[in-house]
């Protein structure tokens, strides 16, 4: 009976509109991990600091992301003006977070470079509890609710982002597509920063060997400002994606909700890789898709596709310690 | 010209008093040699130099002016460059990265790049390689070249010969001379006949301290006095 119930999803599974249904989830998940890890990997890769406030910085993106379009949008802007408001939202928070992740590096983590790596760790951590606590006082006192998704920004998203676009036999969400695109846009530009400019050069050279790159002439600590900046940008800009999505929203709780599995793909990858980060975030990200299908459409067991992920991160760590393209003892000064 | 002047230099390692006082001088175009036991403070001599390990007490000047109290890139970018023990090249990054990355002004990199692969060409046939594929030697050619791509005037050379076969040891002896016609040179070298072969003077530092001094021209490798101080 059970056996024949299986067969009969999987043949299910295995129709190409499933199948291919099941795929552009992935990549849009996909798409959401590598932007929130790539700040994660960046930052730990240089400056062998583990940000737990990185998934904060997510929530604290959204939150912003969602004032910015609540106060922008009217209700009778247009669906491509809604659009291309969210696009600046997403460049005004990265902006924003950015500014304040060169601050939180210049005056919280660097006094504490010199001391052993539990500092940062529980200034980070401590950092997480400081922020999660400011935004739930703050989202009571003006009364967004703190625990559910924020309605308000999601009522922001255009008509036509909400309903899926027929892609022959797959039904394509537009917001799902648009996070595929930012999030290829953010590995190319990362790419394209890593390898093409001196900077990237820099960065490169510096998670390798910090002293040897400040002997070299380069001022290692602005570097270290510049990468963390770069990293709490992207988290924030990570935020203001998940704003409208239906799975995540602006809440508190999106904090934690971003950072495990955000770790999960740094841990996954090899920490301090962008390459493994990269691949990592495929892996988990078309895993979550294909095991969210399989649960909610035939065991009908929402919780457990998330249990899934941290399944993988278990092999990987029993198979391969340093991750998928990690290097043993490299990561940070 | 004196070009670094070191005087008096305290440098510790936590509460390990590791320089007692070191003082020495280098003149523009000279090759000087800091010889001397494994862990008596010539490494730590050049780290105090570069202000890797900054000093707690004492000067030291390069062209006259104070370097104590600047960070490292700020020494470097006065043209002071390092060629570190264990050769510590970027694993990751191609052999031109290596070098790119050594040079200060991004517009002079192709000139660079042109005169550093004519004085070791075998590196300009591995220019794509990633740096961690090579060999012992031709990493340490690497290191050599990437401190003279930086222009630097003055360039503090850490156990070049340290762990290579011999025949590779005569390539890095061949590149530091090279290297010694485009700059000034404090070497620290175990190896007390390439050291004397390359230098024109040398320091002995024993204990944290200068205990001997000369030209090398007035001493030789089984020299009794510089053996005595060499030997464990």
């Amino acid at each position: 009976m059970m056996l024949a119930s299986f067969l009969e999803a999987l043949l299910q599974f295995l129709q190409p509109a499933t199948l291919l249904g099941v795929f552009v989830d992935g990549l849009a998940k996909s798409a959401i991990f590598v932007t929130i890890a790539a700040g994660l990997t960046l930052i730990f890769g240089l400056m062998g600091v583990l940000n737990f406030a990185h998934g904060s910085l997510t929530m604290v993106g959204a939150y912003l992301g969602g004032l910015f379009m609540v106060l922008a949008v009217g209700e009778a802007t247009g669906g491509t003006t809604r659009l291309l408001l969210f696009l600046v939202a997403i460049a005004v928070v990265f902006a924003l977070l950015g500014s304040v992740g060169g601050a939180i590096e210049v005056g919280l983590i660097r006094p504490l470079y010199d001391r052993p790596p539990l500092y940062q760790i529980l200034l980070t951590f401590g950092l997480t509890l400081v922020l999660d606590e400011l935004v739930r006082i703050v989202t009571l006192f003006y009364d967004v609710q703190p625990r559910a998704d924020w309605q308000a920004a999601r009522g922001t998203k255009p008509a036509f982002l909400a309903s899926g676009v027929q892609l022959g036999p797959v039904s394509v969400g537009p917001l799902e597509a648009l996070q595929v695109a930012l999030g290829v846009l953010t590995v190319v530009g990362i790419w394209a920063f890593l390898t093409r400019t001196r900077y990237g050069l820099y960065v490169r050279a510096g998670s390798e060997d910090d002293e040897m790159a400040e002997a070299l002439g380069i001022d290692v600590r602005r570097v270290f400002t510049v990468v963390f900046a770069l990293g709490t940008a992207l988290a924030g800009a990570a935020g203001v994606l998940l704003m409208w999505d239906k799975n995540w929203g602006a809440s508190v709780p999106l904090a934690s909700e971003t950072l495990l599995p955000a770790f999960v793909v740094v841990i996954v990858g090899g920490l301090g890789t962008f390459r493994g980060t990269v691949v990592a975030a495929v892996i988990v990200g078309m895993t979550d898709a294909v095991m969210t299908w399989w649960f909610v459409n035939h065991v009908e067991f929402t919780g457990l596709p998330e249990l899934t992920v941290f399944l993988i991160l278990v092999g990987v760590l029993v198979v391969r310690p340093q991750g998928l393209f990690g290097v043993e003892g490299v990561g940070g000064h | 010209m004196t070009l670094l002047e070191v005087e008096d230099v305290h440098t510790y390692y936590g509460q390990s008093h590791v320089l007692e006082g070191v003082s020495l001088e280098v003149e523009a175009g000279e090759v000087v040699a800091l010889v001397g036991r494994n862990g008596v403070g010539k490494t730590t001599t050049l780290r105090s130099v570069l202000q890797l390990t900054p000093p707690r007490s004492g000067s030291v000047r390069y062209r006259g002016e104070e370097l104590v109290g600047h960070r490292t890139h700020e020494v470097a970018d006065r043209g002071v460059g390092w060629i570190p023990e264990e050769r510590r090249v970027f694993s990751r990054l191609t052999v031109e990265e290596n070098l790119r990355v050594s040079v200060p002004d991004p517009e002079d990199v192709p000139a660079a790049l042109a005169r550093v692969f004519e004085t070791f060409p075998d590196l300009d046939e591995f220019r794509d390689k990633e740096a961690g594929d090579l060999s012992g030697g031709q990493q340490q050619m690497l290191s050599v070249a990437r401190g003279l791509v930086g222009d630097n005037d003055l360039l503090l050379v850490d156990e070049p010969s340290e762990g290579l076969a011999p025949l590779i040891v005569e390539a890095v002896a061949e590149a530091l001379s090279a290297a010694a016609e485009e700059a000034t040179l404090l070497l620290v070298e175990q190896n007390l006949p390439l050291a004397l072969d390359l230098a024109d003077r040398f320091y002995v530092i024993d204990h944290g301290q200068v205990v001997e001094e000369g030209a090398t021209d007035d001493v030789s490798a089984d020299d009794e006095r510089l053996r005595r101080y060499l030997s464990a």
